[in-house]
């Protein structure tokens, strides 16, 4: 008896995602070049939204003269000194509360409390304590960032598997080892969680710092370049803030990967 | 989200407020002056309450903004047909970047011996010694923001004491009561305000006003801008100007004339304190210290504007100067100037 074979229609086809890579790319190169020929043209006009090519003229001339080199700088700065200070306070406080019972008790209200206040709505204050200058910025930033770090560390210490720790204890590993060794490592998901949520947040806050009283950073020269009314430059100030969310965002995949090579997400 | 990602996001928001700007350009038959609730819009304030542009077949329309450079904003997208406010780096920037504006009359000056714009230290600093511009080199001085006309100011009357702007810290503080806020929080030793700042600085005692900048740098501080539309529009725009040139010289006559340095109040001057009173919601005793000088005929100081755009670009804040035929068209009141009789 012969066996007929009939093809399977795959009813779930339409469930299929496929990439379109081309498609993507297309689209945007598309929309550039629409951007950059509706300015042309002068339908737009060029005040209002300057061309992507005047804007890459503009980045060009403002690297070659060092301008935007040394807002870059000072930008950088103050996100990788708030961004530290933050972190590493969030990371403490979330492995102490998140292992001893007594230090939970205390810190955890308090967190709830304090996690909720928009950090910009602290800038005022923190000019007020620090003043005018760079503490004031790195501060709010080291704030911003430390909420989210110390939530999560404390989440993924709480979450770290009883039964490794348990095991851990068994071969006799003490209560130091134990939070370097298994309870560190099970939360360092969480970790890295955080800081890229810290990451967005930590650009934001400098943005509305720089925005009061600094004569430098790419917030200022957002708002600066708005003053004045030069669109181009503006446009270029924007670029950088995306560039530089775009950047951190893959240097803390790129962190996540080395430091937890068993999991691997996005 | 990538750059790209984030410029296609703003594409169709940017159009849309495109769309919306033109389409409100279109509302009205009446004259839209786009000003400021400060002294300095005084004479627009008289030409208004007095009936001045009635008189000449205009009918006006005060639209109050809170900073100057949204004026000029709205005046390049059409929104408003006459503006009055600082002559600012964003000003020249708008019609260096193709939108056409006309700078077509004077509205004050910084000027000699009459207070409009302060520097005023902290109290400590002017007791311990401070008294002169040189020895502002080093602190930290308040201001707006970068490219506004305290800027210019600021920049000038340094360079007139052998400084350079990068010889002290200019802080841009945003608003003017940020600023002043400031001095009194000791977080800057200065600041560059116009009235009634400077005097309630003195009255609270935190501060010591030094000099008045029109004593050290007198200049076009302030003008009447029209919109492209508008001074295409000739018959209208004479019209306009005018009523303008009426209200200036009732202003003058009223506020501005001095007999050996102290001021002559004219016979109108509580009429004209008055009237500034109501339009900018301010007490008359703040009123009554002080209104800046402007020509009684309403016409521009040119050549400074020249001065103004050579500087702008020496220091950065244009790419080039514009010619002076491009943005400047003093015709209007001139010819308005000829045609209102002397009563």
């Amino acid at each position: 008896m012969a066996v007929e074979r009939v093809a399977a229609h795959d009813r779930a086809a339409f469930l299929r995602r496929a990439d379109h890579r081309l498609l993507r790319v297309g689209a945007l190169v598309g929309l550039l070049v629409l951007w950059e020929a509706l300015t042309r043209v002068g339908w737009i006009p060029a005040l209002f939204l300057p061309s992507p090519l005047g804007v890459i003229r503009e980045l060009g001339e403002m690297a070659a003269s060092g301008q935007l080199l040394v807002h870059l700088e000072a930008s950088l700065r103050r996100l990788l000194l708030g961004f530290a200070f933050g972190a590493v306070a969030g990371v403490a406080v979330g492995v102490v509360t998140g292992f001893f019972s007594r230090a939970e008790a205390v810190g955890q209200p308090l967190i709830a409390a304090t996690f909720p206040i928009p950090k910009i709505a602290l800038l005022p204050l923190l000019i007020l304590w620090l003043g005018l200058g760079e503490p004031s910025k790195v501060a709010v930033i080291a704030l911003g960032v430390f909420f989210p770090m110390a939530i999560n560390t404390y989440a993924g210490v709480r979450e770290a598997d009883p039964l490794l720790v348990r095991a851990a204890v068994a071969f006799g590993a003490g209560r130091w080892s134990v939070i370097r060794k298994v309870i560190l490592p099970s939360a360092l998901p969480m970790i890295f969680a955080g800081l890229k949520l810290g990451a967005g947040t930590a650009l934001l806050l400098l943005v509305a710092a720089e925005m009061i009283a600094a004569d430098s950073g790419i917030g200022f020269l957002v708002l600066h370049a708005g003053n004045i009314m030069d669109t181009t430059k503006l446009m270029v100030g924007i670029v950088c803030l995306s560039l530089l969310g775009v950047l951190s965002h893959w240097l803390l995949t790129r962190g996540e990967r080395l430091a937890v090579p068993w999991r691997h997400t996005s | 989200m990538s750059p790209a990602r984030r410029v296609a996001l703003a594409l169709p928001a940017g159009l849309l407020a495109i769309g919306l700007f033109v389409a409100s350009a279109h509302a009205a038959s009446l004259v839209k002056i786009g000003a400021l609730k400060l002294t300095s819009s005084a004479p627009l304030f008289i030409g208004v309450d007095k009936g001045f542009f009635k008189e000449f077949g205009i009918e006006p329309e005060l639209v109050f903004f809170q900073a100057a450079a949204p004026i000029a904003t709205a005046l390049a997208t059409g929104q408003i047909d006459v503006g009055a406010t600082g002559v600012t780096a964003a000003l020249y920037n708008i019609v260096l970047g193709g939108e056409q504006i006309w700078l077509v009359a004077d509205k004050g000056r910084e000027w000699p011996g009459y207070p409009l714009t302060g520097i005023v230290v902290q109290k400590e600093l002017y007791d311990g010694g401070l008294r002169s511009i040189a020895d502002l080199k080093g602190k930290r001085i308040g201001i707006t923001t970068l490219g506004s006309t305290f800027h210019y100011s600021l920049g000038n009357i340094l360079e007139k004491s052998g400084l350079k702007l990068e010889d002290v810290r200019v802080v841009p503080l945003q608003t003017m009561p940020a600023a002043i806020e400031a001095l009194k929080g000791k977080q800057v030793d200065a600041i560059m305000l116009p009235q009634p700042f400077p005097g309630t600085a003195e009255a609270q005692g935190f501060g010591k006003i030094l000099f008045w900048a029109g004593d050290l740098h007198p200049w076009q501080t302030v003008a009447v801008f029209f919109s492209k539309k508008f001074a295409a529009d000739r018959q209208r725009a004479v019209a306009f100007m005018k009523g303008y040139v009426k209200a200036s010289r009732y202003y003058y006559d009223a506020v501005l004339v001095q007999k050996d340095g102290r001021p002559a109040p004219g016979a109108n001057y509580d009429d004209v304190v008055r009237i500034t009173a109501r339009y900018t919601e301010a007490r008359p005793e703040v009123i009554r210290l002080g209104f800046p000088f402007q020509d009684r005929n309403a016409r521009l100081l040119v050549m400074d504007i020249e001065r103004q755009m050579k500087w702008w670009t020496d220091n950065g804040f244009m790419k080039r100067t514009i010619p002076l035929k491009g943005i400047v068209d003093t015709s209007f009141v001139e010819e308005a100037a000829k045609a209102v009789p002397e009563k």
